[in-house]
């Protein structure tokens, strides 16, 4: 199951902040924009490739689906731009490369360098685990105190 | 596991990132609904994700806010359907409910029947040509052969 067939699964469950009212692409595109941009920058640092998924985020029929999604509309605006990214990204690496696979460098086990591997290079707790020879609750557990550290700084 | 391992092994994060499985959404799910403090801390977390992201936000060029709209405008217009309304002075009433015709397009959409249909016309256009070309020379050739002939004829005469 990929990231926006989860999207759309959570969609179907409502728990908190639900948003009142629905927005439309443009008014979520005004307040969201700039945030999706920047996410999707640190995953294709290319403009032009990243103007395009950005456009294909907001003009996206799942963006439609945010409007009942459990949380906040930010959190729906960050899985979705990342997951279109990261598919984007899988192409162009697909295109290219014959696999799309982490580098040996890197070794660093940073929660700097796990965030990068998870959230911008679109891989899994359990593939970061594999190649950084950590258990996939150590993989978890930098993730929180990589937004710790972020939180305290 | 208690609220404060829950809390700090990191699948809140995970969840909210979109990177947890199946079964870790549904753990979540569930101890979101049961513990009110976890409920608490995915709403700080909410927060502090939106200020993280907000940080490195990059400010996008003004066309593609521009292709956004145009976009947009096109999905609602596919998206709408007729509806038939059973009292006309309702729909006088209300000019808003009829579908918006977009006039700035220079693009023009046809059905893809259109493509089959030119490319018949194109191959025979080109067979005609070729067959009036074929039967021009011919008659030509033909009209030569008959003075050719006749010339002769009257000078055996």
């Amino acid at each position: 199951m990929n990231e926006l067939e989860r999207i759309n699964r959570n969609t179907e469950q409502h728990f908190i902040n639900k948003p009142a009212g629905n927005l439309t692409s443009l008014e979520i595109y005004d307040a969201y924009g700039a945030m999706a941009y920047g996410i999707i920058l640190q995953i294709i640092p290319q403009p032009h490739l990243a103007q395009e998924v950005l456009i294909s985020v907001f003009s996206s029929p799942q963006l439609q689906s945010c409007n009942s999604y459990p949380f906040t509309f930010a959190v729906c605006i960050i899985k979705l731009a990342r997951a279109k990214a990261v598919e984007a990204k899988r192409k162009l690496m697909a295109a290219s490369l014959p696999a799309f696979e982490i580098s040996n460098e890197a070794a660093d086990k940073s929660p700097q360098q796990i965030f990068d591997l998870a959230f911008c290079q679109g891989f899994s707790p359990e593939e970061v685990a594999v190649k950084l020879n950590m258990s996939k609750s150590e993989v978890l557990r930098s993730l929180h105190t990589f937004f710790k550290l972020h939180r305290d700084a | 596991m208690n609220t404060e391992e829950f809390i700090k092994s990191g699948i809140l994060e995970s969840y909210l990132l979109g990177l947890a499985s199946r079964e870790e959404q549904e753990l979540v799910q569930q101890r979101m609904l049961d513990d009110p403090e976890i409920s608490a801390y995915v709403s700080g977390f909410e927060k502090d994700i939106l200020h993280f992201f907000d940080a490195k936000a990059v400010s996008p060029p003004q066309d593609v806010r521009e292709i956004v709209l145009l976009r947009s405008k096109k999905g609602s217009t596919h998206k709408k359907k007729h509806v038939f309304s059973r009292n006309p002075k309702q729909e006088k009433n209300n000019p808003g409910a009829y579908l918006e015709v977009e006039v700035s397009d220079t693009y023009m959409k046809v059905h893809k029947y259109w493509r089959t249909a030119f490319i018949t016309v194109f191959i025979l256009s080109k067979i005609f040509l070729i067959a009036g070309l074929y039967y021009y020379f011919k008659s030509s050739s033909q009209e030569q052969e008959l003075i050719r002939l006749k010339s002769q004829i009257q000078q055996q005469k």
